[in-house]
């Protein structure tokens, strides 16, 4: 059996034939995969920089976050459908879908999240394990067990040459180019603004934020809501990529935990290497040894701790 | 002490509670007195060996105040390990061929599981415990989890890959069949879960589980005491780790199948659930907890597909209002009466009151130094 390509196989995840065995690739194929690693990294760090800023802001695991990940893939799917007559339609569905994510975020936290504030962490991480499992249940009912796919629209080039190598334009120039505008927007947001000097002062100390007279609550939820939005913008580029099914949302938040803590805690720098990382590691087992391509993250989560018990750039005490 | 209180006592004992438990759920697990349908073995022994798993488990989220977001993968370890001696394997790993036939003894099932699971436990209680804790604890323990959930998923030719494996042979009791038929073996697992039970309560009550209890309340407090906190921690992860390997084992035995969905997040967050459910920080909690959330999930799946979503329902109120769960009501119930217990379950000063743990300002952090600085 040949090994196929991720879009053909479902998730993003089977990109080998069942039981290969450990064999040399060539330098054409160890591009090809190193370029892969460099697309799926840019969708692990915007999924993985989501949950670091609400997770080092505010200290709350969100375990629902693959879910808004997978909601906001789901929503392109059917907003890509909606606006298939206006022009742009399919851009603007995945602005759509991202800010409906965005906003659903800030609703959830300020109707489930906050009641747990005074409360010890573990009791956030349990309660969105409980919601994941509804949102799961709600995505099969809505859209169904089986995978649905996203086509790009017809004006984007399927592929183009980039230094003598012929690569898909959408998967692996677009959505780099798109990541590195969004990652220095973000940067921009917490180095530049007001709002980014809050969120990094509070994320060091919320109390003497608060008694600096900044809202605190409200902060808290457009943290969240900021968070919410790039998972589900993540999930929205992720759309035309890979084909969207139920079990995306384990999948991915799994992966982002191992993301999060090889770049460390609360760090921005952390996600952006972590995801790099995590997503180049994957690709490049994938041509070594096939089965052991979901293993791979872990696996370099183990060594990173090791060596670095707060991760790459993470600090020590943060949240323990 | 008197005889009536060593009387109230033996009467409130949860070891009691839990024989009566076993004793009692063949009877009414899964029944509909209006349908005249009596209970149903097959869930009652579903129900024990997930209250054993739970209980183990609870044992460092309850009485060490550490959440393990993976202890399935013990409990898929003991799984895989007892289906793989019973049913024999044959794989090749870097040239090397491993093999070994199928066998019988149970026993000798039971010990391998242990091994295999103490082992890893011990190994990750080594990397993980003396550098993380709180919800960092808990993330890297899912990570963790999920290198065993995908071994056993990817690894075709020993475990079965996603189909697993199936017709795993009970045991056989001096060449008798006896745990062919249900009702046997629920009494058989049913022995085997009270005993590992009491070990439980033992540790619990001994003097090392008093030194754990000390680690919940003040990890500070306990380390000026002398207690080697990291060395405590890392035993009760540990010993933790073979409640679930045992139930692993009985389950294979149980199912007579295993597939990879015993090491998933689902069910190392359902065991959670029970252990809140039923109270965590309780002995006869896990037990309650696993036996409700078999009855709740027997009663829904039968009404809708979708039956998780209600599950997930559970999980957020038993989160948002009641963590302390059943056993916890009961004990406000006998405390200050029925009308003041329900009147705390929506008081939010109680429940912050009655968390798992104190949330007491960290001493190693210079609080007060840095001020005068």
């Amino acid at each position: 059996m040949e090994a196929t390509t991720r879009e053909a196989n479902g998730g993003p995840f089977r990109t080998y034939s069942e039981g290969a065995a450990i064999h040399l690739p060539g330098i054409d194929a160890l591009t090809d995969q190193l370029v892969n690693g460099i697309t799926l990294g840019m969708l692990y760090i915007l999924v993985a920089l989501g949950l670091n800023i609400i997770l080092g802001l505010m200290g709350v695991i969100n375990f629902s976050h693959g879910s808004f990940f997978m909601l906001g893939a789901y929503l392109t799917y059917q907003l890509n459908g909606a606006f298939k007559n206006i022009p742009g339609g399919f851009w603007w569905a995945i602005l759509a879908a991202a800010v409906i994510v965005g906003l659903l975020g800030m609703a959830f936290e300020s109707l489930l999240i906050r009641p747990l504030y005074k409360r010890i962490p573990e009791y956030t991480l349990l309660l969105t394990f409980g919601t994941a499992l509804i949102f799961a249940q709600l995505v099969r009912k809505w859209w169904g067990d089986d995978a649905v796919r996203v086509d790009t629209p017809s004006y984007i080039p399927q592929s183009a040459n980039v230094f003598g190598l012929q690569l898909p334009f959408y998967k692996d120039i677009l959505l780099v180019i798109v990541t590195i505008v969004i990652l220095t927007l973000v940067w921009l947001l917490l180095n530049k603004t007001n709002i980014g000097v809050i969120i990094k002062a509070g994320t060091r100390d919320a109390e003497m934020v608060k008694i600096l007279g900044i809202n605190m609550p409200l902060m808290f939820t457009l943290v969240f809501g900021i968070g919410s939005l790039m998972a589900g913008l993540a999930g929205a580029l992720a759309a035309p990529v890979y084909a969207i099914q139920p079990n995306w949302a384990s999948q991915w938040i799994v992966l982002t935990f191992a993301i999060v803590i090889v770049g460390g805690i609360g760090s921005f720098w952390g996600a952006i290497v972590g995801g790099l990382v995590i997503g180049i590691a994957q690709s490049l087992m994938a041509l070594l040894f096939p089965p052991a391509v979901e293993v791979t993250a872990f696996l370099v989560m183990g060594i990173i701790l090791l060596v670095r018990p707060r991760g790459l750039f993470g600090v020590e005490g943060l949240f323990e | 002490m008197s005889r009536q209180s060593r009387a109230a006592a033996l009467f409130t004992h949860p070891l009691l509670w839990t024989a009566l438990l076993i004793a009692v759920l063949p009877f009414v697990a899964g029944a509909n007195p209006f349908a005249g349908q009596g209970g149903f073995v097959d869930i009652a022994t579903t129900m024990i060996i997930f209250g054993l798993f739970a209980s183990g488990f609870n044992l460092l989220f309850g009485h060490v105040g550490e959440l393990s977001f993976g202890h399935a993968m013990f409990f898929t370890l003991g799984a895989y390990v007892t289906a793989l001696y019973t049913k024999g394997f044959n794989v090749q790993v870097l040239g090397l061929t491993l093999q070994h036939g199928a066998a019988g003894n149970m026993v000798i099932a039971l010990v391998l599981s242990l091994i295999f699971a103490l082992l890893w436990a011990w190994l990750l209680a080594r990397i993980i415990v003396p550098r993380s804790s709180g919800i960092y604890f808990s993330m890297i323990t899912l990570a963790f989890a999920q290198v065993i959930f995908f071994i056993t998923y990817r690894w075709n030719e020993l475990t079965g890959g996603e189909d697993g494996m199936q017709s795993i042979a009970r045991p056989q009791i001096f060449g008798i069949e006896w745990m062919n038929s249900s009702a046997h073996f629920y009494w058989f697992a049913a022995a085997v879960v009270f005993v590992t039970l009491c070990v439980l309560y033992w540790i619990i009550n001994s003097p090392f589980g008093s030194v754990l209890h000390a680690i919940r309340e003040n990890k500070q407090r306990a380390r000026f005491l002398g207690y080697d906190v990291d060395k405590f921690r890392v035993n009760a992860f540990v010993l933790s780790a073979a409640f679930p390997a045992v139930a692993g084992w009985l389950w294979t035995y149980f199912q007579q199948a295993i597939n990879p969905d015993a090491g998933s997040i689902e069910y190392s967050g359902n065991v959670v659930m029970m252990s809140l459910l039923g109270g965590s920080q309780t002995f006869l909690g896990p037990i309650l907890g696993a036996a409700l959330y078999h009855e709740l999930q027997n009663g829904v799946s039968q009404a809708t597909k979708y039956w998780e979503a209600w599950i997930g329902v559970v999980f957020v109120v038993f989160v948002l209002i009641g963590p302390r769960g059943i056993m916890g009501l009961i004990d406000d119930v006998r405390h200050y009466g029925i009308a003041n217990a329900v009147r705390r379950l929506f008081s939010r000063r109680a429940r912050v009151q009655t968390d798992l743990v104190e949330e007491l300002p960290p001493l190693d952090e210079p609080v007060a130094s840095e001020v005068s600085r």
